[in-house]
Order: structure tokens, then sequence, then C-alpha cells
């Protein structure tokens, strides 16, 4: 397999733009997500996204990663605890579907 | 403005204290709503066992504790001023249930304490094989190989068709991530706190939580990547 064009060449070095290789990108990957780069690092690492496919994969796999994170099954109480409390709940405040508190 | 049909009860228990919408839920709960209550057992008990498992050490006394917090404030409910949020008074009496309950287990808040700026690997090398990119005298210094580059999932991890493989082996990796990542990745990721109540709940600065967060995502995108590679056979050899 060849890619085509599998990364950007680097621009001249000579205007004194800072300037980000893919293995500097996938180090600063979650800092970009998170917002947290300083501004000319940021630019830098979005002109870098502009030029690099690649890199957008690898920033798309790492956004999956947490979105798939998102949907693993979160621990729940058992259920008999969670009656039990949702019981004590209306025996405490009362039950207006009830019209009056349930006995206790 | 009474009887308004309210808002969703998770919804309203994160407005802030004296919004109309807190005023409303709260009103509900103080009449005795039983769905709005089980509402907010059912939304908010899995990051509660989380989060008290920062404190104690099993997950019995865990569910002990969540318990514990629900009924205080199912006991202290007509005494809540209202001041905060709901969802920040309930998480505040959590973590008071919580920190007395490890302090008798003799746990007390070994996260921040342990906290140091190694050994999870908060300092470290590359999350990336550095054999994936090129060498520094290469035309294209430390651009990705043609081998090494990544290639796009599909379909990808979190969409719904995806099989259950892919989630099983997330967990596994997910459980076998030192314990400084692993928390960072499942407070954010799996249960979606955001970088402040994390930084606040386990006393680190924002930065450790980005590096912590950093790496634990990155060796899950790498365990992922495995996965793909391996349904879809060896990416074809540069030929």
């Amino acid at each position: 397999m060849v890619a085509e064009n599998p990364a950007p060449a680097p621009r001249a070095a000579a205007d004194d733009v800072l300037e980000v290789a893919c293995q500097e990108f996938v180090e600063l990957v979650t800092e970009h997500l998170e917002g947290a780069l300083p501004e000319p690092v940021d630019r830098a690492v979005r002109a870098h996204l502009e030029l690099c496919d690649p890199c957008v994969v690898y920033l798309e796999q790492v956004r999956s990663t947490a979105a798939a994170l998102r949907t693993l099954p979160l621990p729940t109480l058992p259920a008999a605890a969670r009656e039990r409390l949702l019981d004590v709940f209306t025996a405490l405040h009362g039950d207006p579907a009830e019209g009056g508190t349930g006995s206790s | 403005m009474q009887q308004q049909p309210g808002l969703p009860a998770v919804v309203a228990a994160v407005r802030e204290g004296g919004s109309d919408a807190q005023a409303e839920l709260l009103g509900r709960l103080r009449a005795g709503d039983r769905q709005a209550f089980a509402e907010l057992v059912d939304a908010w008990s899995g990051v509660l066992l989380r989060v008290a498992l920062l404190y104690v050490s099993t997950r019995a006394s865990a569910e002990e504790v969540v318990q514990d917090t629900w009924l205080a404030v199912i006991g202290q409910l007509d005494r809540f001023e209202g001041r905060s949020s709901l969802r920040t008074w309930v998480f505040r009496i959590l973590e008071n249930q919580a920190r007395s309950r490890g302090s008798r287990e003799a746990r007390t808040v070994p996260w921040s304490t342990a906290f140091l700026p190694d050994g999870d690997g908060a300092d470290g090398g590359p999350t990336v094989d550095p054999a994936r990119f090129r060498g520094s005298e290469d035309r294209w210094p430390r651009h990705w190989t043609d081998a090494g580059l990544p290639r796009p999932w599909q379909p990808p991890p979190e969409e719904a068709v995806v099989a259950g493989e892919v989630r099983r082996e997330l967990r596994t990796a997910l459980a076998e991530l030192p314990e400084r990542q692993r928390t960072v990745v499942e407070l954010r990721d799996v249960l979606g706190l955001t970088s402040e109540e994390v930084c606040e709940r386990l006393g680190i600065s924002a930065g450790n939580q980005r590096i912590l967060l950093h790496r634990g995502r990155a060796r899950l995108r790498a365990r992922l990547e495995d996965v793909y590679r391996g349904a879809r056979g060896e990416p074809d050899d540069g030929g």
C-alpha cells in the first residue's frame, strides 16, 4: 500500500511560524480537545490538521474512544436497595398520587 | 408560575440555587413526587458509586455510602435551603458520608495524597510508538510513515451497530489502566464529569488531570486500533 501523500511537507522553516509535526500532534491532541493550548500552539495544531489527513483520523479516533467510553454501562444500585429508598422517600414525603401518606 | 409542567428532574437538579426550575423541582420532591425522586436516583447513583469508590475500598461499602447519601437527602430535603444546585448538594452529602466512612476504613483519600508526578506515567514517554513516525533526517521528519499512519475505524466504536466485542475490549483495557489514569478517564469519559469537577474531587491540578486523561485515552485508543486492525486483517504490505 502506498499512500499518495502520506504526510504534508513541512513549511519552509524560514518564516518563524510555529510548526507541528505528526509526532508532536499526537501528544498535543488532548490539550487541543480540552481547549487548553496557548493560542499560537493551537493555531499551529489547526494548521497542521488542515494539511494532514492521517492526523485528522487520529483526532477522530481519540474522540471516538471518548464517545465509546460514554456508552459503557454504569454501576447501579441493587434493585432491592433502590426500591427501599423509594419507599422511604414515599413514607417520609407522602405520595400525592394516593392522596395521602401510605402506611409506613 | 405554578404547575408549569416542568423540566425533567435531572435537568432541573443542575440549575443554580434559587432558580425557578430548582424551586419547582424541590416543590415536587417535598410533595412526594416519587417519580422525580426515582429519576434522580437512577441518573446519579452510578456516578455516586464511582465517586464513593475514591474513598472506600469495596463495592459493598460504596453501595452503603450511596444509600446513606440518598437517605440523608430524603431526611434533609425539607431543610435544604437551595443555595446551591441540588446536584451539588447531593454530591457534598456523598463526599461527607464517604469521607467519614473512608477514614473509619483507614483509607483516607489515598488518591490525592499518593499522587506523584511519575509512576503512572504522568511524565513519561510517547503515547504512540515512535516507530510509526519518520526519522529526523527524513524528508518529512516526525510525520507518519506509510505503514504507521492511522486508518479510519468503520463503523466507529461509539455506534450502536458495533458489536459488543469492541465494548468488552474497551472495558478490559480500561480496567487495566494505571489507577490514576483509570480514575480520571472514568470520571471524565465514562461518567461525564467536567474537568473542574474532576480536579476538585481528586485534588489535582488541571494540568495533571489533562496528562492523566491524555495518557489513559491514548492507551485505550491504541487498544481499539488493535481491535479494528485485527478485525480487518493486518494492513496489506507496502507493495
